[in-house]
């Protein structure tokens, strides 16, 4: 990058008009009047820099942050549901979140920085659509679903099918916007662990991130279930479904966390990069990862039953 | 382009504003209403000296839409002196030699007040956390520590 392209970068933020609507439908009608031209924000941390690179520009801005009643977290038969406007400082606080989805507490506690968790929100994190977002890898191993809301309706997209491609989601942000996440809550004998490798431990993109969540029968030694999920390794979140296949039932032994974390790093293409690393290095990086993300959960397992 | 009004609390004063509504938090901090401590480093939220209490947490004011400020109460660097008096964190960053360059103080200050507004005695683990959004590339991490812990055993003698 020269610098005359620093120096062109723009004081203010040019966009023509700033809405602040108070419902949901008062949003859906401003995107519907500008056609595209509209853009939904949250806390905005993304959008702003992308803006400021000149790789977004929206003509009108809808901040989306006076609607009541979407800044909660809770609990209902076995869903925890958090809204649109739950910020990565709410989640990492959050005990519900701590007991019943600990990898995404452990997620939002590495997202930016505490100043860039106070005003960032979870949906948002999805919606920019980062093969390595801290949030999108555990709540992707966590099964968790979007719902969204545009002019035709309401719909729930589970996030297996929400992510397209780098930047790219099922939702843009200019034809509609996601009110809630709804998370299965983690039953009895089943946890998650978010692990991840980055240069320093704050404003660090990560090098790897891994997400294990798990379930087993200790009392008989076996694995139940497992989701795994890795980025960046690919264009999108990557799920390590291989893996997960393997350890379905699987005696709990070396050989067989070792066997899972192999096929799992066999997911990963991860680029070569300046910033991140090699790729070699980054694959078996991915296997170390997963290999300490099983036995982290079934240590975790072993604390909550003893 | 059309201005529009905007008030909020700021440091304790009522103030209202006509502003470009395009306009960031931390552009009319300093250019409008005078108050240069609030720095502009990288305008992506990455360097965290911008950074002010918004409605009692730290924000980076490059990343806040002066918009989204309406009726909000702000405390920025030079909302912690009081009647003349430095704030006990000021004294300790002066008296531990906290200050290089100066650049990254008033991100480090604001982080170090809203740590020690919500945890009066925290750990170093804590302090290190709470500053960890704002970059000394001075890199005098230590002595700023070393400030942050001396103002919290001051501020609890005084309490």
């Amino acid at each position: 990058m020269t610098h005359n392209t620093v120096l062109n970068w723009p004081q203010h933020l040019h966009w023509e008009d700033y809405y602040q609507p108070l419902g949901i439908s008062e949003a859906l009608r401003l995107l519907d009047e500008f056609k595209g031209d509209a853009k939904i924000i949250a806390g905005g941390t993304d959008v702003l820099v992308q803006m400021r690179r000149r790789q977004l520009s929206p003509r009108v801005i809808v901040d989306v942050t006076r609607i009541p009643g979407l800044d909660q977290i809770r609990e209902e038969q076995g869903t925890i549901k958090v809204g649109a406007l739950v910020t990565h400082s709410q989640t990492e606080q959050s005990l519900l979140i701590r007991e019943k989805a600990p990898a995404l507490s452990e997620g939002a506690s590495h997202v930016g920085s505490p100043q860039i968790r106070n005003l960032g929100t979870i949906v948002g994190n999805l919606v920019s659509g980062q093969p390595g977002a801290d949030t999108a890898i555990p709540l992707l191993a966590l099964g968790a679903a979007v719902k969204l809301v545009t002019a035709n309706g309401e719909r729930t997209i589970p996030l297996n099918e929400f992510f397209v491609d780098i930047g790219k989601t099922a939702i843009d942000g200019t034809h509609g916007l996601i009110t809630e996440i709804l998370i299965p809550a983690q039953k009895r004998g089943e946890t998650s662990v978010y692990l991840r490798l980055a240069s320093r431990r704050a404003l660090a993109l990560p090098i790897l991130a891994v997400c294990v969540v798990l379930s087993a029968d200790l009392m008989k030694k076996r694995f139940r279930h497992s989701s795994i999920t890795l980025g960046p390794v690919a264009r999108t979140p990557t799920k390590a479904v291989e893996a997960e296949e393997l350890l379905k039932g699987a005696p709990i032994e070396e050989k067989t966390i070792r066997e899972a974390a192999r096929k799992a790093a066999q997911v990963s293409d991860p680029r070569d990069s300046l910033l991140r690393g090699c790729s070699d290095y980054r694959k078996a990086m991915a296997e170390n990862l997963v290999e300490r993300g099983i036995r982290q959960c079934l240590e975790r397992l072993e604390g909550i039953h003893g | 382009m059309a201005k529009k009004k905007v008030e909020f609390v700021v440091n304790g004063q009522q103030v209202s504003l006509e502003v470009r509504q395009d306009e960031r938090l931390v552009d009319v901090l300093r250019n409008q209403l005078g108050l240069k401590g609030t720095k502009t480093g990288c305008r992506e939220g990455e360097c965290g000296t911008c950074s002010v209490i918004l409605n009692g947490k730290i924000v980076p004011s490059c990343l806040v839409p002066v918009m989204k400020a309406e009726g909000g109460t702000i405390v920025t660097v030079e909302g912690l002196e009081q009647e003349g008096e430095l704030h006990p964190l000021q004294r300790s960053f002066i008296e531990k030699g906290a200050v290089q360059c100066g650049f990254c103080t008033p991100g480090m200050l604001l982080a170090a007040k809203n740590l020690l507004d919500h945890n009066p005695e925290p750990t170093e683990g804590e302090i290190r956390k709470a500053i960890s959004g704002v970059f000394c590339r001075c890199t005098g991490y230590r002595k700023i520590v070393q400030a942050i812990q001396a103002a919290a055993e001051i501020m609890k003698d005084s309490r």
